[in-house]
């Protein structure tokens, strides 16, 4: 073979790489580019906006709200890619999403997709929630702002919104949201959303606060809480919009799209597991069941109980406190938790459990105080149940939250006197507590439904969870609570070892915290949360 | 209009409500001046150079914000003729991919020995691509090196591969993924125009009486035309000829949900009708095209009840569209991949341009045979890559024309290739016969876009030699690579793209590549020093000295430009249709001292044949038909379902892979491969809403979430394109005029999946 040669010198070569390589890492200059902008254009996208926007501002009773033409949505997406931009969001963080709604006859099949943010609701729910009065529906505007540096980032608003608005951001600690670009509007620009819209399917729009109110609150029965497809005044497939009053209008001016279902109707979608949640849920509970069991054994035996299970319900309770202060996202804000009190149950739990730590702690010196931190400490658990009922989430009815908090309270109690007595009543008692319990968890497995349906209800949603994908976890779970709450006490009655042998106990216990660790991380993940209409899985 | 303050000041923090602070001001907002409105004021531009967008064909152009040199944002030119201040999500995004993990900072080279590729010097990387390509040249022949190019890239760079590839390096055979997305355009109207011109300007959707999109997604596939659509205030027609019922379908006024591939069938018997109801425009007709008789005679055998037999529509649905045709004063065609992509696609584009020719639907505002283009520079690919047209829309074939060329670049005239080159699945042919052995790719992924994935894969990798030039060395096609060349990409470079409307724009260099990414207009001048021809390519310094070199290769020719003064000519201008020839620039206002005034509104819109005029050596258009053919693979007892194929949103991007690299694109969009299926036929198949499904074809299989839909018809399934494993399944027919893949017809066979 002949040689083949290279016929530029060698030398040469290098220096061009060189010479290439510089040439890349200059810029021309900016100011050669700026040089393009002309004045008329910031007049020119005002004179776009006067289509977009009010010709006035909210009279009192009035406030803002988007308006969204179905009919004119093609579901392009720009307006959640220019709100990321507009807003200078984080590199995952979008405001807006974009479902789809599906149905239609098979002859003539329809769809319409769906922008959402948040409908700066009339009743927002994520303000009754918040316990530090981070979020501000203004008076003048209607708008619902979110203030960050107020956030403690529980994330009580993300389960509060019907709609998946509030964002917990894990790099800031604290949660965030659309404010309708409420610095735009003030000076007479439109949301970046409405702004980037090629069709120009996004408005704001006034609207009267009353109507709102009217509509879904006063006015026929909206009927979505559980049948997806009956008639929801907001929009189809959507939450209830009686929770929150969402002020979003969504037109069209096809009326079948009233009978659409969303596209991910079938899909059910697993909650946070909130771990630190859990465990506070656990040791609280617990806290006072121990705490009940001193005042009982108390006035029972009317002799000053020991402190000893008085330090160790203080113990419970103030590990119950620091796990729940691994959830926060600034914790050293979380002193304002009770400025809250008049709407939210959390700022009310914080509150009470502050009340029975105290209490506890003093108990410890003075047993006399051991009935009002009980008092208090009951007081915390039913908040700490209302805070999961206020969410209005269908998997979290009183019913099921009471069931389960009280549960185990009640089981703490039981596992205290059973050690720490010799009556067997008490072991029967817990065997009892531990079956209804399982039975009344299990009843939701009743609303599992056929795996074909296409818009399974919430409850099916849940219970397919609790079946498939974390079907193992929920059979460790009966599993343990079977053998810690009812093979292990049998054996110790049947034994007749009562109270039982130190590691009998031990091992119930472990047992049994366990299971209900298990059970109250289940209690969030397949909770399967409302939400409004998300695209093709 | 709101014009006072509707939310008062934050009133101030107290210790017990922290109104504002540093988490709050994160998101301030402050004026951003230049024009821009409210912008975040940590993102406050310095400078703004506006680019035109490098995804799609559109050509929609981008304010990109400057701050300290870096840009930090972007947001749509409102004052650009194409988007109005829009864009798609993908255009939003046009920054993020470029600070991508994976970008390619360094040349890299397979060692065979470690079975690793290795970073090496750009000096070594050149020496062992010149000494390999040569090698291989002087082993086989000249015939044994190819390659395959991009319409991603500007024409500047374009036209450098393709002067450098044949006329340089002496390579024969060079094609580019053009050849996927828009050969069928380009020959239908290089033979019934003579020249490769779309007619239209985007104006023309807001002129129209009736709008006829076919084998078109507009919505989803060019969200920023759709917008123009809506624009349209005469309350037009919207009419949408697609098997599926496609969000623009769902959109129109008319759906004919026709059988796949029966396209021609249709246009034919629509042809028939509107001659039979003498609704034709005869003097039209009579002075500026030829061939419409014996056209007449051959769609006279398209009865409506056999094109009512083949379409699956009814005769009154084929007779309801012919009469939309008929009563609108100005209808428009517009047609997408849906036709391009077929195995009788050339003559198919051709049936929709007769369709325009017979009603005299052409030259008017309003009208046209419009083909919608794909990629940002398919435009400047089809004109400038040097390909299947020799320079400027020329002839390889033609002496005069290598002459014109050899003259112009000043390089001597037995360099230039007498014939064309081998089309794309031509050279992958010829890479399985063992002729070509040596292969370029430049911004293109083979590996995933070619039709029939797997033999696509099997034949890179039976290449003795194959460069790869990419932003990013993650590709499927550049992880087979030897060698391995890390590219600029859009914004990290300068020149200019040719939109679907013909208009040429700028993209601006904003961006500095990461570690040694070069230009690939830089990459092929160390191309053309290493393998020592530099002397032919001396004025190839810049992207704006080839652009000088590009304007006097269109002088005199259809698309001539020369008229375009320089970048800053076509920046202020809001981009330029070709033609501008140098004769007209005294009215385009090229010497006034305010360029972007003196180019009114209407001459930035401006289209081709408002007198009649073709490109053909008469000046006639021609009327072109063919026999209709059955689709290659049809659906059978084995495997009785059709597999269609599309785009499956507008945040997503071909192969994906710059659009997978932005966070808030893969938001909006399912992660992994969905086939839409019919609800009828999920139920006898047993699928529910949560299964997944294996598609089988013959040629491989893959695995996709059931989307249950009534949108697509019993016995069809579709899947999007831009998951990897949607080729394993396609077809390999191809349209014999383009060459052009018919993606979107093949026989799969469908199952539940073991879970």
């Amino acid at each position: 073979m002949r040689k083949v040669s290279l016929s530029t010198p060698n030398e040469i070569r290098p220096a061009l790489v060189d010479s290439l390589l510089q040439e890349q890492r200059s810029l021309t200059a900016a100011d050669e580019f700026s040089a393009i902008v002309e004045s008329g254009r910031a007049d020119r996208m005002k004179d776009r906006y006067r289509s977009l926007l009010p010709l006035s501002q909210p009279s009192p009773g009035e406030q803002y709200a988007f308006e969204v033409d179905l009919d004119r949505c093609s579901g392009c997406k720009a307006c959640v890619a220019a709100c990321h931009s507009l807003n200078g969001l984080e590199e995952d963080e979008t405001w807006r999403r974009v479902g789809l709604l599906v149905g239609g006859d098979w002859r003539d099949p329809l769809q319409a997709t769906v922008t959402t943010a948040c409908h700066h609701c009339v009743d927002p729910a994520c303000a009754n929630g918040c316990p530090v009065l981070a979020y501000e529906k203004d008076e003048s505007t209607g708008i619902v702002r979110h203030l960050d540096d107020q956030c403690i980032g529980c994330q009580y608003c993300v389960m509060m919104c019907p709609y998946e608005v509030p964002q917990y951001r894990p790099s800031r600690g604290i949660v965030r949201k659309c404010d309708m670009c409420h610095g735009r509007l003030a000076v007479g620009e439109a949301p970046a959303c409405a702004q980037a819209c090629p069709t120009a399917a996004i408005k704001i729009t006034l609207r009267r606060q009353e109507e709102v109110v009217a509509d879904f609150r006063n006015g026929a029965s909206t009927g979505a809480k559980e049948d997806p497809l009956a008639r929801n005044l907001f929009l189809p497939s959507s939450p209830d919009p009686a929770i929150s009053l969402p002020t979003t209008r969504y037109v069209t001016k096809n009326p079948q799209v009233a009978a659409l279902g969303a596209a991910d109707a079938a899909e059910a979608h697993p909650g946070a597991s909130h771990a630190p949640l859990a465990a506070l849920l656990i040791l609280t509970q617990a806290s006072v069941g121990v705490m009940l069991w001193q005042a009982v054994a108390g006035l029972v035996s009317h002799s000053p109980p020991g402190s000893g299970l008085t330090v160790l319900a203080l113990a419970l309770g103030v590990a119950g406190v620091l796990s729940g202060s691994i959830h926060l996202g600034q914790p050293l804000k979380a002193w304002r938790a009770f400025l809250g009190w008049r709407k939210s149950w959390f700022s009310r739990e914080v509150i009470l459990f502050g009340v029975y730590l105290n209490l506890a702690a003093a108990s410890v010196l003075d047993s006399r105080l051991t009935v009002p931190a009980v008092l208090a400490g009951l007081g915390g658990v039913f908040c700490s149940a209302m805070i999961y009922v206020a969410t209005r989430r269908i998997a979290w009815s009183k019913t099921r939250v009471f069931s389960r908090f009280a549960g185990t309270t009640w089981q703490g109690f039981l596992l205290t006197g059973w050690a720490a007595t010799d009556s067997s009543s008490l072991v029967w008692l817990l065997i009892l507590t531990t079956f209804a319990r399982l039975a009344l968890e299990m009843e939701i497995m009743k609303h599992e439904v056929d795996d074909e349906s296409p818009r399974p209800s919430a409850l099916a949603r849940t219970a397919r969870l609790l079946s498939t994908r974390f079907g193992r976890w929920n059979r460790f779970r009966v599993a343990a609570a079977m053998i810690g709450g009812v093979v292990l006490p049998f054996s110790a009655l049947a034994a007749g070892e009562l109270p039982p042998h130190w590691s009998l106990a031990a091992a119930a216990v472990a047992l049994l915290a366990a299971s209900e660790l298990l059970e109250r991380s289940l209690f969030f993940v397949t909770v399967s949360p409302p939400r409004m209409p998300g695209g093709v899985a | 209009m709101t014009t006072g303050t509707g939310t008062q000041a934050a009133p101030s923090s107290n210790w017990l409500r922290q109104f504002t602070g540093l988490l709050s001001s994160d998101l301030n907002q402050q004026p951003g001046e230049f024009g821009l409105g409210q912008v975040p004021a940590r993102l406050k531009p310095d400078a703004i150079a506006s680019s035109v967008c490098g995804f799609c064909s559109t050509g929609c152009s981008l304010d990109i914000h400057l701050r300290d040199n870096e840009p930090v944002n972007l947001t749509p030119s409102i004052d650009y003729p194409v988007n109005l201040g829009m864009a798609c999500p993908k255009g939003w995004e046009a920054l993020t991919p470029l600070s991508a993990d994976d970008r390619a900072t360094t040349p890299l080279l397979f060692n065979p020995r470690t079975n690793v590729r290795e970073p090496v010097d750009w000096d070594h990387a050149m020496q062992v691509f010149a000494l390999r390509f040569k090698a291989i040249q002087h082993r086989f022949g000249r015939e044994s090196v190819a390659w395959l190019g991009t319409g991603q890239i500007p024409t500047e760079e374009l036209a450098f591969l393709g002067a450098l590839g044949k006329f340089g390096m002496g390579i024969r055979h060079g094609d580019s993924n053009t050849r996927q997305c828009m050969a069928t355009s380009a020959v239908a109207y290089k033979q019934s125009f003579g020249f490769d011109a779309p007619p239209y300007t985007y104006a023309d959707f807001e002129d129209s009486d009736a709008i006829v999109l076919i084998g078109s997604n507009l919505a989803i596939a060019h969200p920023i035309l759709w917008q123009r659509v809506l624009q349209n205030k005469n309350r037009p027609e919207i009419i949408v000829v697609d098997p599926r019922k496609t969000e623009t379908a769902m959109a129109a006024t008319k759906h004919y949900a026709i059988k796949p591939k029966s396209d021609l069938v249709l246009f034919y018997g629509l042809a028939r009708l509107l001659i039979d109801s003498g609704s034709i425009n005869r003097p039209f007709i009579d002075a500026h095209t030829s061939g419409f008789d014996s056209f007449a005679a051959h769609v006279h055998q398209f009865s409506l009840d056999r094109v009512a037999e083949e379409t699956g529509l009814t005769g009154e649905q084929v007779r309801g569209f012919a009469e939309s045709i008929q009563r609108n004063r100005a209808v428009s065609f517009w047609w997408t991949m849906g036709i391009n992509q077929g195995h009788e696609s050339t003559r198919t584009a051709q049936a929709i341009i007769a369709l325009a020719l017979m009603t005299g639907n052409i030259g008017r505002p309003g009208t046209g045979a419009n083909s919608i283009t794909g990629q940002c520079n398919a435009m400047g690919s089809r004109l400038f890559s040097n390909t299947s047209a020799l320079l400027g829309g020329r002839d390889f074939s033609e002496p005069t024309h290598r002459r014109e060329v050899a003259e112009i670049l000043g390089i001597p005239f037995e360099r230039i290739p007498k014939t064309n080159s081998l089309a794309y699945d031509q050279i992958l042919d010829a890479i399985d016969e063992g002729t070509i052995r040596g292969l370029w790719i430049v911004a293109t992924n083979t590996a995933h876009s070619w039709i029939h994935q797997e033999r696509a894969r099997k034949l890179l990798c039976k290449l003795d030699f194959l460069v790869v030039q990419d932003m990013y060395h993650s590709t499927e096609t550049a992880q087979l690579a030897h060698l391995s060349l890390p590219a600029a990409g859009w914004g990290e470079k300068e020149g200019t793209f040719i939109n679907s409307e013909r208009r040429i724009g700028v993209c601006r260099k904003v961006k500095t590549a990461p570690g040694h990414a070069l230009s690939d207009f830089n990459i092929f001048r160390l191309a053309s020093h290493y393998w020592g021809c530099a002397d032919l390519f001396a004025r190839w310094t810049s992207p704006s000295a080839a652009f000088e070199i590009l304007k006097q290769l269109s002088r005199g020719r259809p698309c001539d430009f020369s008229g375009i003064q320089n970048y800053g000519h076509l920046e202020c201008s809001g981009g330029i249709q070709w033609p501008l020839p140098d004769s007209t620039v005294e009215t385009a206002g090229q010497s006034s001292s305010k360029p972007a005034q003196s180019l009114s509104y209407t001459r930035r819109e401006r289209r081709l044949f408002a007198d009649g005029k073709f490109f053909t050596p008469d000046g006639r258009a021609l009327f072109l038909f063919a026999t209709p053919q059955p689709m290659p693979e049809k659906p059978d007892s084995e495997f009785p379902f059709l597999l269609l194929t599309g785009r499956g949103s507008s945040a997503q991007w071909h192969t994906q892979t710059r659009t997978s690299k932005s966070a808030v694109l893969r938001k909006l969009y399912p992660q992994k491969l969905y086939a839409e299926i019919h609800p009828l036929d999920a139920k006898r198949l047993g699928i529910g809403p949560k299964d997944s499904l294996t598609l089988t074809s013959r040629r491989g299989s893959a695995t996709a979430r059931a989307f249950i839909t009534p949108t697509v018809n019993q016995g069809e399934v579709f899947l999007p394109l831009h998951y990897e494993s949607t080729n394993c399944l396609t077809y390999p027919a191809f349209d014999p005029h383009s060459r052009q893949p018919s993606y979107k017809a093949c026989a799969v066979a469908i199952s539940k999946a073991n879970p």
